[in-house]
This record gives C-alpha cells, sequence and structure tokens, in this order.
C-alpha cells in the first residue's frame, strides 16, 4: 500500500521537527500503569481547568479596564452588555475555585500515595512552585474587579509584607506603586495575574517531563518492572480522562449556571471604598486554611514565616519521611495521620472564615500546631511504624 | 481513599458557604425567579419599576440600567418609549436620581448606594432586601430598649433587618404610595416584595439566560458523560 500525501507530508515534516513522533511517544503509546485509581484523573483535569482559566480570561480581558474608576463597571458591563459576557465571567469565576478543588484533590492523592518520593521529588517541587503561582494568580485576579473585599483583601494581604525586618514598609510601598492599594497596584497586578498562568504553563511542562521520565506512581505505590504493568495511554487513559472530564463539567455547569455566587462574597459588588471597612475580611475560601495559620500565630512576622512555611514544608516532605513504603494502603501509622492532616486541613479552613476571637483562637492554634506536628513527626513515623506486607508486584 | 473522598466531599460543600453576617437571617421568601426554569413575570416587573422609579429613586439611582435594558424582560419598544417619554429620558438614558451624592450626604450623613446591584451585594439578596423595606418600626420595640437607652440617635430610623438596626434611610414605602397600572392595591408588603423583584432583575438581567443555557448544558453533559462510561468500560474490558 503506498503513502496517502498527508503521510508524506506529516513524515516530511517530523523528520525536520519531531513534533509527531513526540505528540505519539507521550501522549499515545506513552506506558502507563494498568492499576490507576480515578485518583489519577485529577492531573489531566487541573491542565484541562488551566486551559479553561487562560482561554475564559482572554476573553475577559478584551472588555475589562484595569483603572480604579472604570474596573469595577467594566466588569457590569461584561455581565450586562458583552455578548455571552456573564457566562465567561462565571466560567472564571467558578473556574477558579474549581481549579483549586482539582489541584487539592490532586495533591492530597500524591500525599496519600507516597508519589512525592523518589524518583519524584523534582516532579513534587514542580508542583508545589505550581500551587505557589497559583495561589499568587488567584490572589492577583481577586483583586480585579475592585469590589470591597477585591480592596480590603490586597491591602490586609499586601500589608503582611510590611513585617520584613528593615526593609518591610520600602517594599510594601515599592509592591503598591503607592502610598496604599491604588491604581498603580491594580494595574501591575493586572499584567501580571495575566502573566503568570502562562509561567504555570511553562512549570506544568516541566512537571510532565519529569512524570514521562519515571512514569506515573500507582495506588500500590511499588516500582513496576514488567511490560504487562503497563497499557498505552492512548485508548486506555484518553477515555478515562474524557469520562472524567465529564463528572467534572457537570457540577461546573451547575455552579457557573445555577449558583455562580455562592462561593463569591457579597461584599464583592460593592464597589472599593478606601474610607470604609467591611466589617469582616475574609480571602477566597481556598486560601482560609493558610489564613487561619496565619492569625494562629499571636507575632506578626512569625505569623507570616508560619503562613508561608505551612505550605514550604512541602518542598522537604521527601525527606522528612523516612518510610521506604509509598502508598499509605500499607502504612497503619501514617495512614491515620495524615487522614487527620487532611480533616486538619477543613478545621482549618473553618476557623480561617470566623473572626479571630474567643474559642476560634484555641482552635485556630492547636490546628496550626497539628499541621506542623504532622510533618515533624513523620521521620519517627517511618521508623518505628510496621508497614503491612507490601505486594511484589500488581 | 474512596470513602475519604466523599466524605471530604460531604464537609467541603458545606463548609464553604458562609452568609456575611448583620442582622438577623431573613425570612426565606418565595420568589418565582429561584426556580430551575424561571421566566420573568411582565406585570410584577412594571409593578416593581413603578415603585423604584416613583419612590426609590428620589434617592437612589440604578446607574446600569436604562430602559432599553427592559427589552430583554419582555417589554417591546413602544412600551420602553412610553415609559422613557413619562420620565422624560430617552430610552438610552440610565435611571439616574436627581439627588446628587453631596446632598444626599449633607442630608441623610450617609452616602446612598446604587441600587441596580443591591441584591447581590448583600448576603440574603432578595430576602434581605424584602426584610429591610417591610422591617420598620416607629421607634424602638421593647425587646432592644435596653440598646439604645437614650432613644435612636439624630437622622436613625428603627429597622429589623439592617445590621445595627439604625439605618439612615427613612421608611420609604407607606401604603397606596404609588398607583399601580394594573389596579393591585400597594400596600407596603406588596409593593415591597415587588420592587425586590424588579431589583432582582437589575442586579442578575442575565438571569434566565443563565438557567435556561444551564439545563441544555447539563442535558448534553448527562449524555456525553455516560456515553464515554460506556466507552470507558468497553475499551477496558480486557485490562485485568
Ligand atoms: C428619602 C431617601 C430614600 C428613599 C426614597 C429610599 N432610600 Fe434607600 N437608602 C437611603 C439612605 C440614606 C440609605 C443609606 C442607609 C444607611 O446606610 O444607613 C439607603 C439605603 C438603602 C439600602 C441599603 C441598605 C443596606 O443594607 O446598606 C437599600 C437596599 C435601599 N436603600 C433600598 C431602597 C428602596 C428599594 C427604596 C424604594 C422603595 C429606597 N431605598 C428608597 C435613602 C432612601
Ligand atoms: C496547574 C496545576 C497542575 C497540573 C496541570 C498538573 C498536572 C499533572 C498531570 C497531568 C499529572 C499526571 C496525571 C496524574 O498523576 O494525575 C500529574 C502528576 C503529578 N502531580 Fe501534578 N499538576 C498540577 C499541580 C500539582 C501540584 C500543586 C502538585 C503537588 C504539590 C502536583 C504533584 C504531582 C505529582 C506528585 C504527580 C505524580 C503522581 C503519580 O505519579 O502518582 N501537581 N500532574
Amino acid at each position: 500500500m503506498s503513502k496517502s500525501n498527508t503521510q508524506k507530508a506529516i513524515e516530511w515534516f517530523d523528520y525536520r521537527l519531531p513534533i509527531f513522533s513526540f505528540m505519539k511517544h507521550s501522549a499515545v503509546e506513552y506506558p502507563t500503569p494498568k492499576n490507576l485509581s480515578y485518583m489519577w484523573n485529577f492531573g489531566s483535569l487541573a491542565g484541562i481547568a488551566l486551559v479553561l482559566q487562560i482561554l475564559t480570561g482572554i476573553f475577559l480581558a478584551m472588555h475589562y479596564k484595569p483603572d480604579v474608576n472604570l474596573a469595577f463597571d467594566s466588569i457590569q458591563h461584561i455581565m450586562r452588555d458583552v455578548n455571552s459576557g456573564w457566562l465567561i465571567r462565571n466560567m472564571h469565576m467558578v473556574g477558579a475555585s474549581f481549579f483549586f478543588i482539582v489541584v487539592y484533590i490532586h495533591m492530597a492523592r500524591g500525599m496519600y500515595y507516597g508519589s512525592y518520593k523518589g524518583p519524584r521529588e523534582v516532579l513534587w517541587w514542580m508542583g508545589v512552585i505550581i500551587f505557589f503561582l497559583m495561589m499568587a494568580t488567584a490572589f492577583m485576579g481577586y483583586v480585579l474587579p475592585w469590589g470591597q473585599m477585591s480592596f480590603w483583601g490586597a491591602t490586609v494581604i499586601t500589608n503582611l509584607l510590611s513585617v520584613i525586618p528593615f526593609v518591610g514598609e520600602h517594599v510594601v510601598i515599592w509592591l503598591w506603586g503607592g502610598y496604599s492599594v491604588g491604581d498603580a497596584t491594580l494595574n501591575r497586578f493586572f499584567s501580571l495575574h495575566y502573566l503568570l498562568p502562562f509561567v504555570i504553563f511553562a512549570v506544568v511542562f516541566l512537571h510532565l517531563w519529569a512524570l514521562h521520565t519515571h512514569k506515573s506512581n500507582n495506588p500500590v505505590g511499588i516500582d513496576l518492572k514488567k511490560d504487562t504493568d503497563f497499557i498505552p495511554f492512548h485508548p486506555y487513559y484518553t477515555i478515562k480522562d474524557i469520562f472524567g472530564l465529564g463528572v467534572y463539567l457537570i457540577p461546573f455547569t451547575f455552579m457557573v449556571c445555577y449558583a455562580p455566587e455562592y462561593l463569591g462574597h457579597p461584599d464583592n459588588y460593592i464597589p472599593a471604598d478606601p474610607m470604609v471597612t467591611p466589617a469582616h475580611i475574609v480571602p477566597e475560601w481556598y486560601f482560609l486554611p493558610f489564613y487561619a495559620i496565619l492569625r494562629a500565630v499571636p507575632d506578626k512576622l512569625f505569623g507570616v514565616i508560619a503562613m508561608v512555611a505551612a505550605i514550604a514544608i512541602l518542598f522537604v516532605l521527601p525527606w522528612l519521611d523516612s518510610s521506604k513504603v509509598r502508598s499509605a494502603r500499607f502504612r497503619p501509622l501514617f495512614r491515620p495521620l495524615l487522614i487527620l492532616f487532611f480533616a486538619n486541613m477543613f478545621v482549618l479552613g473553618w476557623v480561617g472564615a470566623k473572626p479571630p476571637e474567643g474559642i476560634y483562637i484555641t482552635i485556630g492554634r492547636l490546628a496550626t500546631f497539628y499541621h506542623f506536628a504532622f510533618f515533624l513527626i513523620l521521620p519517627l513515623v517511618g521508623m518505628f511504624e510496621k508497614p503491612k506486607p507490601v505486594p511484589k508486584s500488581l | 481513599m474512596k470513602t475519604l473522598f466523599t466524605l471530604a466531599l460531604a464537609t467541603l460543600i458545606p463548609a464553604m458557604s458562609f452568609a456575611a453576617g448583620g442582622g438577623a437571617a431573613p425570612v426565606e421568601q418565595d420568589w418565582s425567579f429561584k426556580g430551575i426554569t424561571p421566566d420573568w413575570d411582565k406585570e410584577q416587573l412594571l409593578r416593581g419599576y413603578t415603585v423604584a422609579t416613583q419612590v426609590c429613586m428620589s434617592c437612589h439611582s440604578f446607574k446600569y440600567i436604562s430602559h432599553r435594558n427592559l427589552m430583554k424582560a419582555k417589554f417591546t419598544e413602544a412600551d420602553v418609549k412610553a415609559l422613557a417619554a413619562d420620565m422624560d429620558l430617552g430610552i438610552n438614558d440610565k435611571l439616574i436620581s436627581q439627588l446628587t451624592a453631596e446632598d444626599a450626604k449633607a442630608v441623610y450623613g450617609k452616602s446612598i448606594p446604587d441600587l441596580s446591584l443591591m441584591n447581590k451585594a448583600r448576603g440574603n439578596g432578595a430576602d434581605y432586601v424584602f426584610a429591610l423595606l417591610t422591617g420598620y418600626e416607629d421607634g424602638v420595640p421593647a425587646k432592644y430598649a435596653h440598646d439604645f437607652e437614650n432613644g435612636l440617635p439624630d437622622g436613625g430610623y428603627f429597622n429589623h433587618a439592617f445590621p445595627g438596626h439604625v439605618i439612615a434611610m427613612p421608611q420609604p414605602l407607606n401604603d397606596d404610595q404609588v398607583e399601580y397600572r394594573d389596579g393591585t392595591s400597594a400596600t407596603v408588603e406588596q409593593m415591597a416584595k415587588d420592587v425586590t423583584y424588579f431589583m432582582q432583575w437589575t442586579a442578575e438581567p442575565e438571569l434566565l439566560a443563565r438557567k435556561k443555557l444551564g439545563v441544555y448544558i447539563m442535558l448534553y453533559l448527562f449524555i456525553f458523560t455516560a456515553l464515554a462510561y460506556a466507552l470507558k468500560r468497553q475499551i477496558w474490558k480486557d485490562v485485568h
């Protein structure tokens, strides 16, 4: 059978720039463990969520105006006058929250199955970097509508930097581009909010490069040796990811069309007013656990350090965990401690939404203590734990 | 891991909602726009419009709304032209109050918020606005007397729904304050209901389109996902 012209053209091109071989190698033939659970769907979902944020964001940016006098009205212009503007905006708003839900599950999966352990430490690092970048992006995005929560959230959070010894005040003024959160701040936040997702995209590329170097971990957590333990990515995981996408889009659409404001705060429909402080300044839900840690520490400087450390400690997790066994399935001590760690995250999130008074302070401190204690006792857990028998192969 | 996941979802959803604090939670009304496929009631919108333009607009603006916008809510061009002409406005003019921000501040000591987005800018939205409009008392009720030993401050009125109970807006609605074109009797409760309904439209003119589109996409997604699942089962049947 002779080759069709298309095939010849593809080969001609591929010989010069092997993009087709690359795709075939890393998205079609790519060997994937056959025993992955649905927990392994969240990586590709995160990728789709990222692309959706970028696409909807580009269209929003065509109508948005980063000017303190125009920003709030330009959002209303999008909601009321731009064709399907409300749809694009709701997708971007709900999409941000859903992106975080997906990534939180993705990270929890990594912790539960010990995916951060060798040889995937750098893959894990790229993940932690992505997470920091996502938080920065989301924080700056929330400032753009220039509502009350935008303004006051930005004021509270940027002010945190003033605790840096000696240079703090200068750093904050430099960041604001003035003596308070204002027009210059809004402009640069818009610029960076547009830029960072592309940086995330690049780090995701490195993340996947690292992933494809040593392949996915799996629920049993053992190194797979036999060829029969793997199946090609296509069609097995393409169809599984497509099904997963459908399951994801159902609640996503529901929120976009029936409850777009559910995860938001009504105060952000009041235009920013530097003269009126809202009764409670609360960040978006996905920041609440870390906000709780910030407020749990009585000293401002150490509060900020604790908040950053609460996430940055993930960088060294592969070395804190001294156990050779990856999957929590076979770790009778680690597993309950980890489940408690996840539950503790919800407690932190709940405390973060409450005013910092009375019993909430105590609970917040206990939960903060456990958050760090969990990591710090990991070396001991690995030493004293008697793992259940781990199968040699699937 | 699976049970863990369901558990997490079950706690996540209630944990993520937080009502904005303030006065007591308002009574939930049964608004017709709450359903999955609501439709604007043109008569009620017109009654709400009447209250909004004849009462509220002596102090408040609806700066995102022009008469032309009503054409997206069942009003014909002839309808909106007639309504606009009654107010000496063109159909593209925004609904701006005669009261300037400076005068408002001088008279009421507070700035007067724009009402276009009000139903989205308060926790419990429409229920709160309705409770506010119907929540006035002449003087302080006995139950709250100990909070106001020196009576109400100057220019303050008692309101059950308003956070802190003292509001600078005098009771805006009194029986028969407007004459409805459709002859409905204009009680305080009726007017409050109608104007709140109208304000829901001004806050979310896209509400119908949004909910309608949702039905189609959801139906499509259910079918798509079911097919994807069937195909997944088919493709995976020999993997053990
Ligand atoms: C006489 C002037 C006046 C009229 C008429 C008036 N308002 Fe107000 N309104 C005010 C003032 C002043 C405030 C600010 C109150 C405050 O902050 O204490 C206000 C505030 C409000 C608020 C916000 C309350 C809050 O939670 O902050 C709503 C809602 C409102 N008005 C609705 C209406 C509606 C609906 C009408 C028409 C039925 C109306 N107003 C008519 C003067 C008026
Ligand atoms: C933009 C955000 C992200 C995208 C698009 C993304 C994408 C992916 C994809 C497609 C995979 C393979 C499929 C899977 O295993 O689920 C993966 C694996 C992985 N990701 Fe991410 N990821 C993101 C964020 C993160 C974060 C924040 C972390 C942790 C801090 C992380 C840690 C990991 C780990 C450890 C693996 C390997 C899992 C295994 O093999 O068991 N990722 N990622």
